[in-house]
């Protein structure tokens, strides 16, 4: 017993003080109901618990005084003070007691009153109880067992708001009908002094409606104690006694209810067979997962990232962004860190009008000065312009790596040689060179120029060596493709000369002498009519033949046999028969010549439009012409047109076949350069857009796998074009070099490229007048 | 030269290296051989200039030269410090500095005028140069404007020339010399040494080789001087007696006519003994530095070493670019020089086991180089000649060339050593330049 009620106390010790506080906030009414309880409580268990508990209660109390003071050692000595003030209060009380005038009234007045205050005075007065004076109220208040609650209080003004006492002398009335005086209240500075030296000051209660002060007895604060938990009141009450059946339900007579046991205890319910089902199809629907984990939802997000947001809803919307808010250089009065100079200023006059800051901070005295924002108006405008225009849509892009796109080509390193570096210049002429042609062992080159001369040159030292004065603008020159006959065709005006270098040896010149001697009867004595298109005549200033056509001859080539030589007129003739009226519509731009017996014989084939170039086969009997729009490709012995390759470009200036004879590139006068691939296509295999301007020439080199283009633009362009041997295999093309270094002169750049025969090198024909050599 | 650059005011506070200078130079030229501490930023021009000092001190009427300085077989070419902070030679130590005139021209000859381009040059006879002419002529000069003799012959210009050796037991009297031309022809040209003429005097050749197909362009006799070889365009390397007297009987009568009537040169024809054929195209330069070995050089990107005896080739090396010039000489005559058709002077020695590149690259010119010969005494010595103008002087121990002789205005097409001491040029500008006072050991 002494065991509990102490740990009771030592846990109930730092909630006294709330107890405390709350019973002090208590209603006056309310404390008295507690009150009265804990008085009926205390009677119960005193009448259950007989005499020990009374007996020892005044021990009791010191002992748990002296637990207390024990638990908080700080307050240890007021153990032995506070029984003694206690017996001062005792005494205190004693007289409080007598004070009262209508004490004694009361005791004859009404029983249960008397009977209270006969409770409460016993309550407070243990000494008294412990010797039993009072036996009798108690048993009173045994009697009025049912009533304890209706127990009048002494004032009888009932449930009335206090204040309307306040100003009174009296709190009410008793039940006589007379006042009940108010108390003469301590002054607030002792009631201070007597709280802090009694000891049991926190256990007293003013009872404003009765103004009495009533002070709790142990008892009744560990009841408090217990109601505030939430447990009986009482200590003794056990709410987990074993349960007592009194009802013998075996054997009775009469069952309780005789129905019998319905249907539906032996039919699947209906109901449940229904919601059976719904899950059943909400499973199968998906709605319903027996995912183990629960979605895991992420716990933390950046609340005020930007960039989320938008993909958390789903939504391609794109806000707007916020215009910038002001900041301090903005202000009416900014700091002066802000204020630009006027060195600063007047920079920003040399910088770009967009680079330029958009605002200067001013500084002025008061918000008053500051003037209306000229651009005000402007910037709303612009940034309505902006919100209105800008499309503020998410759009998927798809993310390659631009380089994969790139072809994969060789390094250059690998497709070494190839030309690069001018190292030789050959100078003499006096104006553009439009046209060279390179001697098939590579030792000389012949050019034509505009001042129309034909020179010819030692490739390995730049010395010119003969130098022939036609006198007319030399459109184009061509070495013999044999080694042994050592002549050079040059187209000029309206003539085509063949030449005598005089380069070959002894006997070489014999036959080439011979070969170049035309008998003047011959010449004329052509009774075709192809005689008249073309006259070969004996021209002894320069040492060689004279094919005197009627137009202008723009280009002249030799067959690889270095009989046959080709001549082009790039004009639609009308030739008008002699012997005949009728006009005949027929093309004979394009004229092939016989050297060993001085025959000349249009092509036998009808073209279109204007030739601009021709070619011929480099193994087999085939010659290609290529007019402004396609390149047509004949085959002379079946004398039928075989292919016809479409460029695709405006204007085509040039053609060259590559030696394997598969392979044509066309150049362009709009800059383009076209591969064909004629067993591939009749379309280009490529299209190169490498030159701004006219390309004037394009050129294959002999041996290695290189092609060169020269344009306009004064630049050369070298390609590595290899050509495989494989059929499946397409040819490879690489841009090499671009070689630079002639200057224009009229608008024009390089007028001819050709490669040396046996060396990776080129030759440019500038409208400079120089020709230059590029090494590799 | 000016002695007193840089020795004297040179820094407390740059740092001293300890050196010592020696030399193999005759007496005069001995410095102490005291080791003396020098500031280590001096440059050749500081060097040379300290010797000089050294040399006065000994000798009071000495006169400066200008000396080029060797640090463990290498040419100073910057600072001493920087020298050896590269090659990683402790300055700690006594430096041991060898000195040696500096080679560099000291005197240019007045240029002697060809009518034409001066396509080749042979100075390896002391007693005279010959030249080749694009005007077809070849011509003798004695000394610089000095033409003695003029060998009228070629109807195409002349692209080499060589000098005959004469055997030791000939008598100098007659000195042979061939030439060869475009005209298809080589030719070989006897003329007395001894006669001094006022007009320059017209001699015609007493042998005509026919044989090639194409234009010849290059000649190289034999050390001997009993054969020469002759590369042409025809892509053949022909052989020929070079000799007439000993061989052809032919050629005694002839002899005997020319005694009778001297207006009546008699000339014989000589055909090819044999041909080496192996290039694949323009055989642009033969030398025939040994009785059994001559080298090739060709348009084909290769350079062939060929056995004379059998006539094939026992080596050849390609180098990618076409190759206009080579020459034999160095170090027991065994390393090769070529340029062509790019800047680059290559150097190749055969010997080296395992590969064939080239152990040094001198890239100082700016065009094709046109020729190059090397010294006929020094291991290390050089002489290029370019198409961009210039006449540069190598020494194998530096990158850097010694001198670059500016003279021409031109192309150079041909250069050569004349006496030891002269660098012989001819080029586009037809002249025929001498800088002489070059001093190679």
């Amino acid at each position: 017993m002494r065991t509990r009620q102490r740990k009771e106390n030592g846990s109930d010790k730092p909630e006294n003080g709330k107890a405390e506080k709350k019973v002090q906030k208590l209603k006056a009414k309310n404390v008295e109901e507690n009150l009265k309880r804990i008085e009926e409580a205390e009677a119960a268990a005193e009448s259950s618990e007989d005499s020990p508990f009374v007996s020892d209660s005044g021990e009791d109390d010191d002992d748990d005084d002296e637990s207390l003071s024990e638990d908080n050692g700080s307050i240890s000595e007021s153990g032995s003070e506070q029984s003694k003030l206690s017996e001062d209060e005792d005494v205190v009380r004693s007289s409080d007691g007598d004070n009262p005038t209508g004490a004694s009234d009361d005791d004859t007045d009404h029983s249960s009153g008397d009977s209270l205050r006969e409770g409460d005075d016993n309550d407070n007065y243990h000494g008294e109880d412990s010797h039993g004076g009072s036996e009798d109220s108690r048993e009173v208040v045994e009697e009025s067992d049912s009533s304890e609650d209706e127990v009048a209080p002494r004032n009888t003004i009932g449930n009335v708001p206090l204040e309307w006492y306040k100003d009174e002398e009296h709190i009410g009335y008793d039940l006589a009908g007379k006042k009940i005086k108010k108390k003469e209240r301590q002054s607030k500075l002792d009631s201070f002094l007597a709280s802090v030296d009694d000891s049991k000051n926190w256990r007293k209660i003013y009872d404003e409606y009765n103004d009495e002060e009533v002070e709790l007895t142990k008892e009744e604060t560990k009841l408090i104690g217990r109601l505030l938990k939430g447990k009986a009141p009482h200590a003794d009450f056990d709410p987990y006694a074993p349960y007592v059946d009194w009802f013998a339900w075996d054997g009775a007579k009469h069952p309780l209810s005789n129905a019998p046991e319905p249907k539906r205890r032996f039919i699947p319910s209906k109901w449940e067979s229904k919601m059976v089902l719904r899950y059943v199809r909400a499973i199968r629907k998906g709605l319903i997962k027996f995912d183990d984990k629960p979605k895991e939802e992420p716990r933390f997000y950046a609340l005020w990232d930007d960039s989320t947001p938008a993909e958390r809803q789903g939504l391609a919307y794109i806000p707007a962004p916020k215009p910038k808010l002001p900041g301090h250089e903005e202000s009416y009065n900014p700091s002066l860190e802000y204020i630009p100079t006027q060195e600063e200023i007047n920079s920003y006059q040399l910088m770009f009008e967009e680079d330029r800051p958009k605002f200067i901070p001013k500084q002025y005295t008061s918000l008053r000065s500051v003037p209306a924002y000229e651009k005000a108006v402007q910037e709303t405008f612009d940034r309505c312009l902006d919100l209105y225009l800008c499309p503020r849509v998410r759009k998927k892009r798809i993310n390659i790596d631009p380089e994969s796109l790139k072809p994969k080509l060789p390094s250059r390193k690998d497709l070494k040689p190839y030309p690069t570096t001018c190292y030789l210049e050959y100078k003499g002429h006096k104006g553009p060179v439009t046209t060279i042609s390179t001697e098939s062992t590579g030792q000389w080159i012949a050019s034509g120029s505009k001042d129309g001369t034909v020179r010819i040159w030692e490739v390995e030292t730049g010395r010119c060596l003969q130098i022939w004065d036609i006198g007319e603008t030399i459109e184009d020159v061509a070495w013999n493709p044999l080694t042994e006959f050592p002549i050079l065709a040059v187209a000029a005006g309206h003539d085509v000369f063949i030449l005598n270098t005089g380069c070959g040896s002894h006997e070489q010149q014999k036959t080439i002498e011979e070969l170049l001697h035309v008998e003047p009867q011959k010449a004329t004595d052509e009774s075709d009519t192809s005689a008249s298109i073309v006259s070969w005549v004996q021209d002894d200033r320069h040492g060689g033949i004279r094919l005197k056509h009627f137009k202008t001859v723009t280009k002249v080539e030799w067959h690889r046999k270095g009989d046959y030589l080709s001549t082009l007129m790039p004009s639609d003739i009308l030739f008008p028969a002699v012997n005949t009226l009728v006009v005949v519509r027929e093309s004979r731009s394009v004229l092939i010549h016989q050297l060993s017996k001085r025959l000349t014989q249009r092509i036998p084939f009808k073209t279109k439009g204007i030739p601009v170039s021709t070619a011929f086969h480099p193994t087999r009997s085939i010659f290609f012409t290529a007019t402004k729009k396609d390149v047509r490709v004949y085959d002379l012995l079946k004398q039928k047109l075989i292919k016809k390759l479409e460029a695709g470009v405006r204007e085509i200036s040039s053609i060259a076949i590559h030696p394997g004879g598969d392979n044509a590139i066309v150049g362009s006068k709009d800059g383009k350069l076209c591969w064909f691939d004629m067993d591939l296509s009749s379309r280009p295999y490529r299209v190169l857009r490498c030159h701004p301007k006219d390309i004037t020439r394009v050129a294959y080199h002999r041996s290695y796998p290189l092609f060169a283009s020269c344009s306009d633009d004064c630049t050369a362009y070298v390609f590595h074009g290899m050509v495989y041997s494989d059929l499946n295999q397409n040819p490879l093309i690489v841009p090499l070099e671009i070689l630079r270094g002639h200057s224009s002169a009229d608008g024009r750049g390089v007028l001819d490229c050709k490669f040396h025969p046996r060396q990776p090198w080129l030759f440019t024909a500038g409208a400079d007048s120089l020709i230059k050599l590029y090494c590799h | 030269m000016d002695i007193d650059g840089g020795a004297g005011d040179a820094e407390e506070s740059t740092r001293q290296v300890q050196v010592r200078f020696v030399t193999k130079l005759k007496p005069p030229y001995r410095a102490p051989p005291a080791s003396i501490s020098i500031p280590a930023n001096l440059t050749r021009f500081g060097l040379s200039a300290l010797v000089n000092n050294l040399l006065q001190s000994a000798n009071a009427d000495w006169k400066p030269e200008p000396f080029d300085f060797l640090i463990d077989g290498e040419l100073v070419r910057m600072s001493l410090e920087e020298f050896l902070l590269a090659k990683g030679i402790s300055a700690e130590k006594v430096l041991e500095i060898e000195y040696i005139k500096a080679v560099a021209p000291r005197k240019q000859e007045e240029p002697s005028l060809h009518d034409d381009w001066v396509s080749a040059v042979d100075g390896s006879d002391d007693g005279y140069i010959l030249t080749g002419c694009y005007d077809g002529l070849g011509r003798i000069w004695r000394s610089a404007g000095v033409c003695t003799h003029i060998l009228d012959g070629h109807s195409g210009p002349v692209t080499s020339v060589c000098v005959l050796k004469p055997k030791a037991s000939e008598s100098v009297v007659d000195r042979i010399v061939g030439t060869a031309s475009k005209d298809r022809t080589l030719r070989l040209w006897k003329f007395g040494a001894e006669e001094l003429l006022d007009q320059p005097k017209k001699i015609r050749a007493f042998k005509i080789l026919r044989g090639h197909t194409a234009a010849v362009q290059s000649i190289a006799a034999e050390p001997s001087g009993d054969m020469v070889c002759s590369g042409s365009w025809d892509c053949s390397i022909n052989l020929w007696n070079g000799n007439a007297s000993d061989t052809e009987s032919g050629l005694v009568s002839v002899k005997k006519r020319k005694k009778d009537g001297e207006d009546e040169e008699p000339q014989s024809e000589g055909e090819a003994l044999s041909t080496l054929v192996g290039h694949t195209q323009c055989v642009s330069s033969v030398t025939w530095p040994q009785r059994e070995t001559i080298y090739s050089a060709s348009w084909d990107h290769s350079i062939r070493r060929w056995d004379v005896e059998t006539g094939k080739d026992s080596l050849s090396i390609f180098c990618g670019k076409v190759i206009n010039c080579l020459d034999i000489g160095g170090e027991s005559s065994a390393l090769i020089a070529a340029g062509g058709s790019d800047p680059v002077l290559r150097i190749w020695d055969p010997r080296k086991p395992g590969t064939l590149s080239p152990i040094f690259q001198f890239s100082s010119h700016n065009s094709w180089i046109s020729s190059c010969k090397w010294h006929h005494k020094s291991w290390f010595h050089l002489v290029s000649a370019s198409y961009d103008g210039k006449v540069m002087l190598w020494d194998l121990r530096t990158a850097w060339p010694l001198a670059v002789l500016d003279t021409h205005k031109d192309k150079v097409l041909c250069a050569d050593w004349w006496k030891d001491d002269n660098v012989i040029s001819g080029g586009a500008d037809s002249k025929l330049c001498i800088s002489s006072g070059i001093s190679v050991q």
